[in-house]
Formats: structure tokens, sequence, C-alpha cells
């Protein structure tokens, strides 16, 4: 079988899972599309080299990596370390500036703003999990670190994302939907 | 269990990804500790507010167009001549023995794998699920009301699959189209849950059914179930667990239609 139909057989079904994990990364329909599309010709090269048939997982890591890379491109302020110490220490230090509660958009409801105001270290982990629906042995495999960190990072996530101050800032749920 | 070990495991628990021994102590532990009992509601609470009110984003019919138009293109610059090459060179380089012992390996090797693909139906489900998806031809007959898609199913078949609405689950029903398996044409419900759609096959038990109820293939997950007359085979790339009590339920459901 040829590269490409490797690619189509395995990647292209996974797109909108790309797409989706993209589109929270970079909180942008083109700068997702533009990532999306550096993956595939990324998929299309290596797809050869596929081992054992979880395409979308494999085709997830690779739409994570040109992530971080069109990342440190292009906004080389936001780049963190993925080693554990300066990702808890980061994320303490990262309460969402007007400019992250600004990529607010009309049609996103207020959890998904608290979601999008989270370090990328915390979104692509709840993306993952809670709209991707991945077990933590793909996330883990995904993110390239140990399931124990999956289950504390995502514990970490989840905590961050209740206790956002964009939910409190727009005054939460019950607030907004009375009249 | 310590409520500094329970924090973390909750997660795990509430995940569907603790085992059997794990899950026993944590449920122990969330009976007798309302404090994490507590945790574990608000837990819950929050997963259910996240998939009912986060958007799943979908690519644009442009981005697909320009991610279909590469493969394209890559098929076209691709062909057989790279491989021709390589092969010309393992050649001239082994010896013919070696060559001929490889030939052999190899045709023994495919004829296995190919005789394994065709006769997995978990992976012939997932192949119809894919052609479907990508042909866009996922649904012949789009309806949510089971008493539309059961007719126009039974009148296309030598059987009457029951249909069942599955709404107070969570379980849009989409449609239905008639698809083969097994080299017989089975009738094929569509559902949806937040933006993940489910493919349902649904068979008389004549058909094979693959042994193990759970599995994942290119990272779409394949459940199975069986009623009393009917088999179901779901496909998704929604969480196993998720799919896996679906696929159960409509089996129940269908056994006492």
């Amino acid at each position: 079988m040829s590269d490409a139909s490797r690619f189509a057989q395995l990647c292209l079904p996974h797109l909108d899972s790309a797409y989706n994990l993209a589109r929270w990364l970079t909180r942008d329909t083109q700068d997702a599309q533009d990532v999306v599309q550096d993956a595939c010709v990324r998929a299309l090269k290596y797809v050869g080299s596929l081992q054992g048939d979880d395409g979308r997982a494999w085709f997830l890591t690779i739409v994570r990596n040109a992530f971080y890379d069109w990342l440190a491109r292009n906004r080389p302020a936001e780049v963190v370390h993925d080693d554990n110490d300066t990702v808890e220490a980061a994320a303490d230090l990262v309460t969402p500036g007007p400019e992250q509660v600004a990529v607010r958009n009309a049609e996103l409801r207020v959890l998904g703003d608290a979601l999008a105001a989270l370090p990328a270290q915390y979104r692509e982990i709840l993306v993952l999990r809670e709209l991707e629906e991945l077990s933590y042995k793909q996330i883990a495999s995904i993110v390239d670190v140990p399931i124990g960190t999956v289950m504390s990072r995502l514990a970490r996530a989840r905590d961050m994302l209740q206790r956002s101050p964009v939910l409190y800032a727009i005054g939460g749920q019950t607030a907004r939907s009375a009249p | 269990m310590k409520c500094s070990d329970a924090t973390m495991l909750i997660g795990a628990y509430a995940d569907g990804e603790a085992d059997r021994r794990l899950t026993r102590s944590v449920r122990q532990h969330l009976a007798a500790c309302p404090r994490c009992a507590a945790k574990h509601d608000e837990l819950a609470a929050l997963r259910a507010r996240i998939r009912t009110e986060v958007p799943r984003y979908v690519a644009s019919s442009s981005l697909r167009a320009s991610v279909l138009a590469s493969i394209d293109a890559a098929r076209r610059a691709d062909p057989a001549r790279v491989r021709i090459s390589d092969r010309w060179r393992w050649l001239t380089g082994g010896a013919l023995a070696g060559c001929a012992a490889t030939m052999l390996a190899w045709f023994v090797g495919t004829t296995v794998i190919a005789y394994q693909e065709n006769h997995d139906i978990a992976v012939e489900a997932v192949t119809s699920h894919v052609r479907a998806t990508l042909g866009n031809h996922l649904i012949q007959v789009a309806s949510s009301n089971q008493h539309t898609v059961k007719p126009w199913l039974s009148a296309r078949l030598d059987y009457s699959p029951p249909v069942q609405d599955m709404e107070k689950e969570g379980f849009t029903l989409l449609g239905g189209r008639i698809d083969y398996l097994d080299q017989r044409a089975v009738a094929t419900l569509v559902y949806r849950i937040r933006d993940h759609t489910i493919d349902v096959f649904v068979c008389p038990r004549a058909v094979r059914m693959p042994p193990s109820p759970m599995r994942t293939i290119r990272g779409i997950n394949v459940a199975h179930a069986s009623g009393a007359q009917m088999d179901w085979l779901a496909v998704s790339d929604v969480s196993s667990d998720v799919l896996g009590s679906f696929v159960q339920s409509l089996a129940r459901g269908g056994a006492t239609q």
C-alpha cells in the first residue's frame, strides 16, 4: 500500500479529531487549519513508519507536535518546557489576562471560555479526555508522559477549570441565564 | 484509603480507568467519606457540563478538500517507481536464496494477514464505517423516528431489525442505511452522542460475530452484544465505556421487543 493510501485509511477518518485538538490549542480557526495542514504533510511523509493500527493516537501526536512547533515560530513567549516542575510552576503564575479572555468568541459558552484560558498543557489533556474521549493510555502516548502524570495533570486541569477566574468574572452559568 | 490518595483516584474511577480492585476501594471510601463523595459529585457535574457546553469543533469542508488534494498529489508523486528501485537494490545486494526465502515468507505472511483481515468481522465493520463516513453516504433514510426507519430497512432486507429510541440515554437516532457485513446486506442504524457518530450493525445471529465484546481497530472502537435473535455491533470513536454500555442496552431492549 502506498503511503498516500495508508494515510487515507489510517489518518483521514480522524480529521475532525485533529482539527478539534488544533482548534482548542491555537484558539483560532485559521491557525488551527494551518497546524492541521502541516500535520497532514508530516503524517503523509512518515505514515510508512507507523507501527500498530492506532492511527488516531499517532495522528494526534503529530498534530500536537505541529502545534508546539507552530507556537515556537509564532508565539515563542508562550512556550513552556514540558517537564513537570516548570509546568506546575507556570500554571500557578498564569491567570488569564485580558488578551486571553478576549479570545472569547460570541458563540462559545462560559465553560468553553474557561477551558480556552487554561495553559496549553492542561487544555490539551482535557480536550483529549473529555471531547475526544481517549483512554489514559492513548493520552499518555500522545503527550509522551507516563500514565501517572496523565492522572495527576488531568486532576489538576479539572480543578483549575472548576476554579477558573473566567467563570467568576462573567458571573457563572446561573447568573448569566437570569434575565 | 486516605483522602489525599483518593483525590487523584476519584478521577480515574470516574473516567472508568480504575481496575476492579481500585474501583472497589474507591467505592468503599466514597461510601464512608462525605467530603470525597462531594468531590466525586462535583467532578461528575463538571464532566456533564463540559460535554454539554463545550463545543467539539469539526474540520471545515475546505480543509477536508485541501487535505484530500494533498493526498492526491502524494499519490501522483509516489507511484511504484521508488519501490521498484528499492527492489532492484535488494535483488543485486542479496543472495538469490535469501531473496527466495523472503518472497516465500512474504507470500505466506500476506496470505495469512489477508485471511485474518477478510475473516475479521470487526475489521470489516470499521472499514464499512470509515467508507460511509468518508463517502458521505452514512445515511440513506434520515429520520429520528424509529417507526420511519424500521419499515424502510425491513422493506430492503429479509429480516426486520429492532430500531430503538435511545434519546433518553442521550443517543439521537439520525437514520439508517443498508450496508454489507460478511457478504450479506445488514441493517445499519446511525446514532449520535455529543459530536460522535455511531454506526450500529443489527443482524440475525447467523452472521459470525467477534469473540471479544470490545476492540479498538485503527483508533476506532467496536463493541458487540447479543440478544435473543439478533447481534448488535457498534462502531464509533466515542469512548469504549460509553459504546459498550450503549450496545448492551440496545441488545437488552431489542430482546424484549
